[in-house]
């Protein structure tokens, strides 16, 4: 299987981007020296919000350089180093005259230095509005992310398995009633479900996992359950019976570890789905609460000022993106590999 | 087939009830009162429940909204965000919004996702196919508020093509120009669903053997293709369309607030965060309801497409 695997190049790269992604979600808040809920103050004590990105390295190439443009600035004031330090203004552009007689124009300046900050100060990401460094934020919007998901899709491997195997090993009418109930959960569409929950126990990271597992374990439990349904009259389970083996020991020593490919793969295809309605419901507003940061939390504030700081969209947007791509295809490649009878669908 | 369709609804008419229960009861059971304000007199908030009949107790509450909705079709009066219209009227408004621009979206990607399909079972595992299924990868991982964002950033913000914002009092030319972004946004993950559905599926019936039969009569490529593969893979196909539907209207609820549509998907968290409770059962209920209609329908279409399936598990069904 492990071979398989390795020979679907797709895969493997998404293996790597995942980990990568996953390591720096764990070491990323520690490379700088900002906490994730600090709001950083120049010397003056004004808060540095919306800082743009500035990288030591890619500085000299021209991108990071952490310039900004103000725009409509009265020009005469452009030599008064009170409100220009000195340096800062980088070239100006856009000259017009209001009604009023006065010059307007728009100032490209080196923001940090207009901030006041020094030159051994970066924030390789930028800040957001409330002066916070987006880098760290970022990372730890992953983390948070991830972990949300981990949770949310382990809760719902473990319920849906024993609902499931209950159901597939006993039948009958037990399987018809669990099942009924089942179905009738998966009736009810997930924001439906989703926002009752956010209602009835508050926004919060525990909330959003159970939240997310709630309605998640129907689709393990059908998954589960048929497998037992196929494993439970095979030789093997009948030989273990005969051998005065309990209910309990043939349904956890010997068929649920015989479903077990089935069930990985069904769990790692839920994580990215798991991932996406945390940041869809934070999008609509059922995020988890500030200041802890989640990849759509973190989407969804920068949204507001999408066209003054595209950047602060950019990176979250990106970093989500990659790690859905990611996901999909690695699970892609694990589902091929553990199920080699239905090679590579689409 | 009609007994079975009674019996189907029957059941959804429970679930629906079910769901409506338990909405009234844990919305109705939060701690604190939905006009809890600083600047309000307990005697105002005294007299603000008494108006809206929220003093009674709340299985009392719930009998006498229950007897309403079941005699009447009263879903109660919205009592924040439009004071004592009732809200059904509310939603109602907003009702033609959401569905609209949701068949539109629908509309737009049937064809598209349809022959981008085709396409790409045409030149399998050549340059379009290839391309096609990087289009496919990229657009059902990266989540549609992504792209509305990226859409609303660069056709309408820097490019000016396109108004970043719907335009909800303009002319029907200036509403339709300003629903080009929101109906993209939310059309590229079904395209690229229907597309991967059916490649995948047209792959598999060109394989078999009647098709290999019609390519030694002489028949081209395409032709097989569109006379012979296609209709055939559109029996699987419709109940992949009809749930679609469920997914754009999710979907839109994102959709709807980046480009500020006022349509049902932006009473969700407002209901929520107003606590206007009716509002917010009401607003559920619209999106199960939709979803088990889906559903039924998808059920019901493999028993009219394919007359092989029969429905209901009788004899005589």
């Amino acid at each position: 299987m492990r071979d398989r695997l390795k020979k679907n190049k797709a895969a493997r790269a998404a293996f790597w981007i995942l980990l990568i992604l996953i390591a720096m979600a764990v070491f990323g808040p520690l490379m700088t020296p900002y906490g994730y809920r600090e709001q950083l103050t120049n010397e003056a004590g004004e808060y540095l919000s919306n800082m743009p990105p500035r990288i030591p390295l890619l500085k000299k190439l021209g991108i990071a350089r952490g310039y900004a443009v103000l725009r409509d600035r009265r020009a005469e004031y452009l030599s008064d180093t009170e409100r220009y330090p000195e340096g800062s203004v980088i070239r100006t552009k856009n000259y017009y005259q209001s009604a009023s007689g006065a010059e307007y124009c728009d100032v490209v300046v080196d923001y940090y230095v207009y901030m006041g900050v020094g030159e051994d100060v970066n924030f390789w990401l930028g800040t957001d509005q409330m002066g916070r460094d987006l880098w760290t934020r970022l990372w730890r919007g992953t983390r948070v992310s991830l972990l949300i998901a981990f949770f949310a899709v382990a809760a719902d491997t473990v319920i849906g398995a024993l609902y499931g195997a209950v159901c597939g090993y006993f039948g009958g009418k037990t399987d018809l009633i669990l099942m009924r109930f089942c179905e009738i959960v998966r009736s009810i569409p997930n924001v439906v479900i989703c926002s009752l929950f956010i209602m009835l126990l508050g926004t919060g990271v525990r909330t959003m996992i159970l939240a997310l597992a709630v309605r998640g374990w129907t689709h393990t439990a059908q998954l589960v359950r048929a497998q037992f349904l196929r494993n439970k009259t095979r030789e093997y389970v009948l030989a273990s019976r005969v051998m005065g083996a309990s209910d309990a020991r043939i349904i956890f020593r010997h068929i649920l570890p015989n479903s077990l490919s089935p069930l990985i793969s069904g769990a790692m295809m839920a994580v990215p789905s798991a991932i996406f309605t945390e940041a869809f419901l934070a999008y609509i507003g059922l995020g988890i609460p500030a200041p802890e940061p989640s990849l759509g939390t973190l989407l969804s504030g920068a949204w507001a000022a999408l066209e003054l700081y595209p950047t602060q969209t950019l990176f979250p947007a990106l970093v989500i993106s990659v790690l859905l791509i990611a996901f999909s295809l690695f699970t892609g490649g694990l589902r091929d590999a553990l199920d080699p009878r239905d090679p590579g669908r689409a | 087939m009609l007994t079975y369709i009674l019996k189907r609804l029957g059941m959804m008419a429970l679930t629906l009830l079910a769901i409506v229960t338990l909405a009234f009861f844990v919305i109705r059971w939060m701690p604190g009162s939905p006009f809890d304000d600083p600047e309000y007199s307990p005697e105002l908030v005294r007299i603000l429940e008494e108006k809206y009949r929220l003093h009674e107790p709340v299985p009392v509450q719930f009998f006498t909204y229950l007897k309403n909705l079941v005699t009447e079709g009263f879903w109660g009066v919205s009592f924040k965000l439009e004071p004592m219209v009732p809200v059904w009227q509310v939603i109602g408004e907003r009702i033609p919004v959401t569905l609209g621009l949701n068949l539109l979206s629908l509309l737009l990607s049937l064809p598209l996702g349809l022959l981008a399909g085709m396409w790409a079972a045409l030149y399998k595992s050549r340059l379009p196919d290839h391309l096609i299924s990087l289009f496919i990868i990229l657009f059902i991982s990266v989540p549609s508020f992504v792209v509305a964002s990226a859409l609303q950033y660069f056709l309408g913000y820097q490019a000016k093509a396109f108004p970043i914002i719907y335009q909800s009092l303009g002319s029907f030319p200036e509403r339709l120009h300003s629903l080009v972004l929101p109906v993209l946004a939310l059309s590229f993950y079904p395209v690229a669903s229907l597309c991967r559905y059916l490649r995948g599926e047209l792959l598999e019936t060109l394989s078999a053997d009647y098709l290999l039969l019609a390519r030694t009569k002489g028949l081209k490529k395409g032709q097989v293709l569109l006379r012979h593969a296609f209709p055939n893979s559109l029996v699987p196909l419709m109940p992949v369309i009809i749930p679609m539907f469920t997914g754009i209207l999710s979907g839109s609820l994102v959709v709807e607030r980046i480009f500020g549509i006022p349509g049902v998907g932006g009473l969700v968290t407002q209901s929520i965060q107003a606590g206007d409770h009716f509002l917010t059962i009401a607003v559920l209920f619209f999106y199960a309801a939709v979803n088990l209609l889906t559903v039924l329908i998808t059920d019901l279409s493999y028993g009219l497409i394919d007359p092989r399936i029969r429905l209901g598990g009788g004899k005589d069904a």
